[in-house]
């Protein structure tokens, strides 16, 4: 790919950012994206401690929520907003600080290529596998919860780097605020035919971003709300 | 004794109580009617509601009225579980849209 085309694509491609509570971080992992991505977006999801505060002065757009939603929620409203400013490619990105810049950049480099309509990061394929023993459990588990329900083969359902076409992400229309959204946009995605493609990617992992992620428990939560879901829909 | 009658006259109440409910719609002012008839039944002629349990492999129809009124408190817990979700699903998308709006004005 030429430079010409690489910049092309970086100017078309928005990423989203969901935070909560996350001042401690979210100004390196802004500054990391801008530093390739012309467009970010956070969506500050009613966070209680100084994460607006950081953010002022950096270049990124922020779209507010004057109260905690969930990450679901949160990434549904910057998905909407970067479509609203024409995004070609958008990227879903945690704040926390656990994805590498140079994944989302390959990410949408395999999306633009066409064969494909979402690439999903997944920290189980490849070699760089790092993820300590417990988590693996956790997302193992999550990941097996999210193949029964949402009829797919993922490695890794529950991984928040995803790069999505406009088409693909159009089609979504997430309901679960919570964790339960990953599998969500993962069956969203499936009943409108998209083709996802998973890559291996690195997963950076602190003290502070184990802290900040899902308990075990959480996985009972997210089976529920999936059930739930069901009866709502 | 002296319950019985106390238990007749609540639900007696009750049924005076429903009926002048202007929101209630047709149907579940008829369903609720026909639960507190019922029990007003049941109140008044206890023996009833043990022929009732006999018939369904109950021995005692304060047990079966027990059993019953635990499904019922859990489907209503339910239905008010899921209208509560269908105002949270309602309320995300106001903050939403404020939200949104917000970032079309100040970019």
């Amino acid at each position: 790919m030429h430079a010409n085309d690489v910049d092309e694509m970086l100017r078309e491609t928005f990423v989203v950012v969901p935070a909560y509570n996350e001042s401690r971080v979210i100004g390196d992992v802004v500054r990391g994206l801008a530093a390739s991505f012309p467009h970010v977006v956070v969506v500050n999801d009613g966070s209680s401690d100084d994460t607006a505060a950081v953010l002022k002065g950096l270049p990124v757009t922020v779209v507010t929520h004057h109260i905690n939603l969930g990450q679901g929620a949160a990434l549904q409203t910057g998905i909407t907003h970067a479509l609203e400013r024409g995004a070609t490619y958008i990227v879903t990105f945690d704040a926390d600080g656990q994805h590498r810049v140079e994944d989302a950049v390959s990410a949408v480099r395999l999306l633009r290529e066409g064969s494909c309509d979402v690439v999903c990061g997944s920290r189980f394929l490849g070699t760089g596998s790092n993820v300590p023993r417990v988590r693996k459990m956790v997302l193992k588990t999550a990941v097996a919860l999210a193949n029964l329900t949402t009829g797919t083969r993922m490695t890794d359902a529950h991984n928040g780097l995803r790069a999505l076409s406009r088409r693909a992400a159009s089609c979504l229309d997430l309901w679960q605020s919570g964790m339960a959204h990953a599998s969500e946009i993962i069956s969203q995605l499936r009943a409108h035919k998209m083709v996802i493609r998973e890559v291996p990617v690195q997963i950076h992992y602190t003290e502070y971003s184990l802290a900040k992620g899902q308990s075990s428990l959480n996985s009972i939560n997210i089976l529920l709300d999936l059930v739930i879901g069901r009866f709502l829909k | 004794m002296t319950f019985k009658y106390f238990l007749v006259a609540v639900l007696i109440g009750f049924i005076f109580y429903l009926l002048l409910l202007p929101r209630l719609d047709a149907v579940r002012k008829a369903v609720i009617a026909f639960v507190v008839l019922t029990m007003l039944v049941f109140a008044i002629q206890p023996d009833w509601s043990t022929d009732v349990a006999h018939r369904v492999g109950v021995s005692r129809g304060v047990d079966l009225l027990f059993y019953v009124s635990h499904l019922v408190l859990f489907f209503v817990a339910f239905l008010y579980f899921l209208k509560f979700k269908k105002m949270e699903a309602r309320f995300t998308k106001l903050v939403r849209q404020l939200a949104l709006e917000r970032a079309r004005v100040e970019p």
